[in-house]
């Protein structure tokens, strides 16, 4: 039985498919669509995750993620709509308050259902290109609620009103602030710069367009830098504390640029306080100030360094040639010195020791120096006075800061060779009286010459040195070999000078008296005995002596004298009184030195040892002079200078100046040979180019000069002119 | 230490688990669990009763016991009784799946490499090239065809080209794939498509211009820089535009074009190698697509060719050794090439003058002519490691001399028309079957 009823068992093919519930997919959207709304309405606690992400899971595997994810769009735009109403219906101040608790909400919200969701997530909604459902939920809030018109401009209001009102001091909530700006930068960078950043940067621009102008009409410039300053310090702390740090750089342009860059000139030339006022009055903080504020514009610096280098230019130049300065080179280089201090100090206090700022008062020095000819003559006689007795009692650093500070001066000077002139001259002066106070700080100062200019620069000067030096042994060994000789004779002191080092000018001897001429000559017997082949010559120009005189009353005085004075003091042992044709005859002293000699011992109130007929100030070739019987002094020893001018005389001058265009001749010269040997053809301007060079180092050439000195090579055939083409010239080894 | 509140108790599909939070935390906040644990759910339930939360899964009590073993001790370990399909799912469910795929297999290492599985593909006998994808994916190109599958390797909806032959494919990656193919006459097709691996949809089509005008090509070789993002391709054109395409990965753009300098075959690469170090790309053109080889440095800033090997006049007949095939080494200084009695052989990038340096490993070895069947050897190198595909096996070497290792062979299938290393796996195409092995390293023993 079993049996048959098997056999007639049958496999029938499926009559109805299998298929799920048809609501299956709209109950469980409804179950899913509940918890969103609890979740919304802050009941979630009667959830179960578990059966909620079940249902969102086999929806998904029942291929209904399409209607899971078009329902969740529905339903969470639905209650963005409710939540843009409550929002819209809050109160004034309420309403920022509103929106921060709400979005608040929203995304604690939006985590929940994205865990319920995560399996859609995870699958349908890659291989479908949809947007995952945490970025679903922030663009549907920008979307509903901040694009929502009623929102959009309050909320933009609100904001800038906010900002506008803590510009002008009130207290606002930053906190609050913060978590708006933040939500604005959580929907999108270009959420938060369409809707917010853009604005405020208009209306900070036009904001401080108008308070600048206000401020300037009423400022001086120091406090209108310190107006900005605030400000700009204001708005980078207002971005540390409420909005994007990527703002700071926007913000601070538009600061910058409304009340820095449009106003620059201004402030720069202001009247009474703008940038000359505050470098004539050491303003540090201004001045550093108004460098950390331009310096954050374009041509900030080079606006600040313009005004600063015409100033310094216009104050250099009528420095150097105001005739009142003339008159006392040392004031003169002082002032120099000063000047070059204080701009330094303002440098390095408030401009940051900045290069650019420095080349400009390097430059700036540089170009009024030399408006001035005689700086390097009266930078020399600065150091001649240092050297002199401005450095007693200083000690040895001191001179060198004080020396440092002159070669800074010596490198603007385009007349080097002119310095080193009179630098000759000078020290000459200096080493033959006895007068130079330090030996080391004589010594350091040709290092630094040395140093700066090299060996050829200084090797005459430290010739010099030598000279005085071997004199010295020269008179030791002198006295020594003629002590039992010498009794009570004057007493002799020789400084043998080599011609060539030393700036002499090439002078008759007078005639010494007979006491001195005889130890003159026993000195040179000895001289040319230990060194033959030398010939002596006697710089009586030069000298000084020490004699002692008795005067009427039978008091006694030392008196210091020059040679020429010695020798006119000498005659006057045998005789009363001797006219001046007398006195030239008998010493043989050139005419102008002998009246300079005469006018210092005779015209100078209280060393007036001799007495002139007539009285009067010149020397006038019929004058008779007397031995003065009544001269008084309360010093025994008694100073009678010569008077010379401390200062070159015109002539003088111009002699100087004759004997460095002449000097500059060969050098000009051993340039160009220098060039065309290593060149063999050039043509004229780049020989001028070459050989300014060459020489800057020392002085500025004359390219007229430079003409003159090819046209002598050529004449004695060192070069030629090129054949072909005569511009060129051609080396003639 | 696992207090009270600590505890967590789940029933699974009517089994009780018993677990901690701190276990479950390995988890993550983005899975299912993490999820679960998070407060946000869990206002209603004070954990006051010590007993912790008490949870009901309606899911597979199995399924759950191995992933939330993979949780506690990081290893995967799968009863015979539960398939793999069926714990991918479950894994999928919980979001658990990246950790299953990392406690899959371990780190690449040639000598240590088991045969994981073989999937026999449907079209025998043509294919063209397989490429290992950045997580432990594939893809086969065949014909007109490219087979996707994923590191479960569960067959995706393949890429069909509409009857253009595929020279090349590459992963930009694991969404990502792109294609070259061939150009049919009459028809302005052919170039290169990036298409999306799991849906198989053409998302972007690369071109190229030349004179301001778009042209049809066919693109061959591929390869892809990582340091800056560009994607490199052999094209040959109509007429002017042979060279290497450049494209850059991120707007899909050409960006550059290197023309073919006399002398030199580029538009028809069997191969393209860019070396990071030397900002170089290698281009080899091999027999037999010509009969004389040539390989060559490319420096794009300066559009010249920096190093250069060709085979032209040196050889003069058929059984003289041919490269087959060529790779630049890892290190920048040499390339490795093969020839048809599987030689390897060296040349160094350092000196243009130099030739091959045969390796004298082919003494050792019975040298026979190649079956009929066999196909063309291919190299390939990953992390100091050489291989080399011959007939049915491929042959790792290791250290500085290249020793032979370890030889991986399965006994079906017919010889390897193409092998690649990817994800830390290892896969190889048998052409007679069209079946493809995989390779992978097994976790790494229980005691180190």
């Amino acid at each position: 039985m079993s049996a048959q009823k098997k056999r007639n068992f049958k496999i029938e093919a499926f009559k109805h498919r299998v298929e799920v519930d048809p609501k299956y997919a709209e109950k469980t959207w409804k179950i899913l669509e509940h918890a969103i709304h609890e979740i919304y309405n802050h009941n979630a606690s009667g959830l179960s995750f578990e059966e909620l992400y079940r249902n969102a899971y086999n929806m998904v595997l029942h291929k209904y993620g399409e209607k899971l994810y078009s329902g969740l769009v529905t339903t969470m735009t639905w209650h963005l709509k409710e939540i843009a109403k409550s929002i819209e219906a809050a109160q004034g101040g309420l309403f920022l308050e509103e929106l921060n608790r709400k979005w608040g909400d929203h995304n604690k919200a939006l985590q929940m259902i994205r865990d319920i969701l995560m399996y859609m997530d995870r699958t349908f909604v890659p291989s479908n290109h949809k947007t995952p459902v945490h970025e679903l939920g922030l663009n549907l809030w920008r979307d509903n609620i901040i694009h929502s018109h009623k929102i959009q401009t309050r909320l933009l209001d609100t904001l800038l009103d906010l900002i506008h009102r803590e510009r002008k001091g009130e207290v606002i909530n930053r906190g609050l602030m913060r978590n708006i700006t933040k939500m604005l930068m959580d929907l999108g960078s270009s959420v938060y710069q369409e809707d917010f950043e853009r604005p405020f940067l208009e209306v900070s621009a036009s904001f401080y367009s108008g308070e600048s102008q206000q401020f300037i009409e009423c400022c001086d410039c120091g406090d209108y830098l310190k107006k900005a300053e605030r400000r700009l310090n204001e708005e980078m702390e207002r971005v540390s504390h409420y909005l994007d740090a990527k703002s700071e750089a926007k913000i601070t342009s538009v600061v910058e640029k409304e009340m820095i860059a449009n106003h620059m000139q201004r402030l720069v030339h202001m009247e009474n306080s703008g940038l000359v006022n505050m470098l004539v009055d050491d303003k540090y903080e201004d001045l550093s100030r108004m460098y950390n504020l331009f310096r954050r514009v374009p041509e900030g610096f080079s606006t600040i360094r313009d005004v600063m280098t015409s100033h310094l230019r216009e104050t250099g130049k009528q420095l150097v040639i105001d005739p009142d300065r003339l008159r006392d080179p040392v004031d003169f280089v002082q002032r120099l010195l000063d000047m070059k201090d204080k701009h330094d100090k303002i440098i390095n206090v408030a401009f940051n020791n900045d290069k650019t700022f420095q080349n400009a008062l390097n430059s700036s020095f540089e170009y009024f120096i030399n408006l001035n000819n005689r700086s390097p003559e009266f930078i020399s006689l600065y150091v001649d006075d240092k050297l002199r007795k401005g450095l007693k009692g200083v000690t040895e650093e001191d001179v060198e800061v004080v020396l440092d500070k002159v070669m800074m001066l010596f490198r603007y000077l385009q007349e080097k060779d002119v310095f080193e002139k009179y630098y000759k001259q000078h020290l000459a002066k200096r080493l033959l009286s006895g007068k130079t106070v330090s030996d080391d700080a004589e010594r350091s100062m040709i290092v630094k010459l040395k140093t700066e200019c090299g060996y050829q620069f200084t090797s005459k000067l430290e010739g010099m040195f030598t000279d005085m030096r071997t004199s010295q042994d020269t008179m030791q060994g002198f006295y020594a070999s003629q002590y039992s000789e010498m009794g009570d004779g004057p007493t002799l002191a020789v400084q043998v000078l080599t011609t060539g080092s030393w700036p002499t000018q090439p002078s008759t001897p007078c005639n010494l008296p007979a006491e001195i001429l005889s130890v003159c000559e026993k000195f040179r017997a000895y001289y040319l005995g230990t060194h033959t082949g030398r010939r002596l010559t006697w710089q009586t120009n030069m000298g000084t002596a020490d004699i002692k005189a008795t005067f009427g009353k039978g008091q006694k005085h030392e008196l210091n004298v020059s040679t020429y004075q010695m020798c006119v003091l000498m005659l006057f042992n045998s005789e009363d009184c001797l006219s001046y044709k007398e006195i030239e005859q008998a010493t043989e002293i050139p005419a102008s030195d002998l009246k300079r000699c005469l006018q210092s011992l005779a015209c100078v109130k209280g060393k007036n040892v001799l007495r002139k007929e007539p009285m009067s100030k010149d020397i006038a070739e019929d004058d008779a002079f007397y031995f003065n019987d009544k001269f008084t002094s309360k010093f025994i020893k008694v100073k009678i200078g010569t008077v010379v001018a401390q200062k070159e005389s015109e002539p003088e001058k111009h002699e100087t100046r004759q004997r460095v265009e002449e000097d500059r001749k060969p050098q000009i010269e051993a340039a160009i040979v220098r060039i065309m040997k290593s060149r063999r053809v050039l043509d004229h301007n780049s020989i001028v180019t070459e050989v300014t060079t060459q020489l800057q180092s020392r002085f500025l050439p004359n390219p007229v000069v430079i003409k003159k000195r090819i046209e002598s090579l050529i004449e004695r055939e060192f070069l030629e002119r090129d054949k072909a083409d005569r511009k060129l010239y051609r080396y003639l080894a | 230490m696992a207090n009270g509140s600590d505890r967590v108790r789940f029933i699974v599909g009517g089994k009780i688990f018993e677990t901690t939070t701190t276990t479950l935390a390995s988890a993550g906040r983005h899975s299912m669990l993490g999820a679960l644990l998070d407060d946000s759910w869990n206002l209603r339930q004070p954990a006051a009763d010590g007993g912790g939360g008490e949870y009901f899964i309606d899911r597979n009590p199995s399924c759950f016991a191995v992933l939330l073993d993979l949780l506690r001790t990081g290893e995967l370990h799968v009863p015979p009784n539960v398939p793999e399909r069926l714990l991918y799912r479950e894994a999928l469910f919980y979001g658990l799946l990246d950790h299953v795929r990392a406690a899959r297999w371990g780190p690449f290492d040639g000598n240590l490499l088991r045969p994981a599985a073989s999937v026999a593909g449907r079209a025998p006998g043509d294919g063209t090239a397989i490429r290992a994808g950045p997580d432990g994916g594939c893809c086969v190109a065949h014909g007109s065809m490219v087979h996707v599958y994923d590191w479960m390797l569960e067959e995706h909806r393949p890429i069909s080209l509409d009857y253009q032959q595929v020279n090349d494919v590459g992963y930009l990656d694991t969404q990502s794939i792109v294609v070259t193919a061939r150009e049919r006459l009459g028809k302005g097709d052919g170039g290169m498509g990036l298409f999306c691996s799991s849906t198989g949809e053409l998302r972007h089509r690369f071109r190229v211009a030349h004179g301001n005008q778009v042209k049809s090509f066919t693109a061959g070789a591929l390869s892809f820089s990582g340091s800056d993002d560009k994607i490199f391709s052999s094209c040959r054109g109509r007429c002017n535009e042979y060279g290497i395409g450049v494209w850059d990965q991120n707007t899909g753009q050409q960006v550059d074009f290197f023309y073919e300098p006399p002398g030199c075959l580029l538009g028809d690469a069997d191969k393209l190698q860019w070396l990071d170090g030397s900002n170089c790309l290698m281009v080899a053109t091999l027999f037999p697509r010509t009969d004389n080889c040539f390989i060559g440095l490319l420096d794009f800033r300066e559009k010249s060719v920096v190093w250069s090997w060709s085979d032209a006049g040196i050889t003069t007949s058929l059984d003289e050794k041919r490269v087959l095939h060529a790779i630049a080494m890892e290190d920048g200084r040499s390339i490795c090439v093969v020839n048809q009695y599987d030689d390897l052989g060296f040349m160094d990038l350092r000196s243009n003058a130099g030739g091959v340096r045969w390796s004298s490993r082919s003494r050792l070895m019975n040298r026979k002519l190649p079956a009929e069947e066999s196909c063309y050897p291919k190299l390939a190198a990953h992390e100091g490691q050489l291989f080399s595909s011959m007939n049915d096996s491929i042959l790792v070497f290791c250290g500085p001399e290249w020793v032979l290792t370890s030889t991986l062979r399965r006994s079906y299938g017919g010889s390897i028309c193409d092998f690649s290393i990817g994800g830390d796996r290892l896969f190889a195409l048998h052409s007679d079957e069209n079946v493809f092995d995989v390779w992978e390293t097994p976790p790494s023993p229980i005691i180190y």
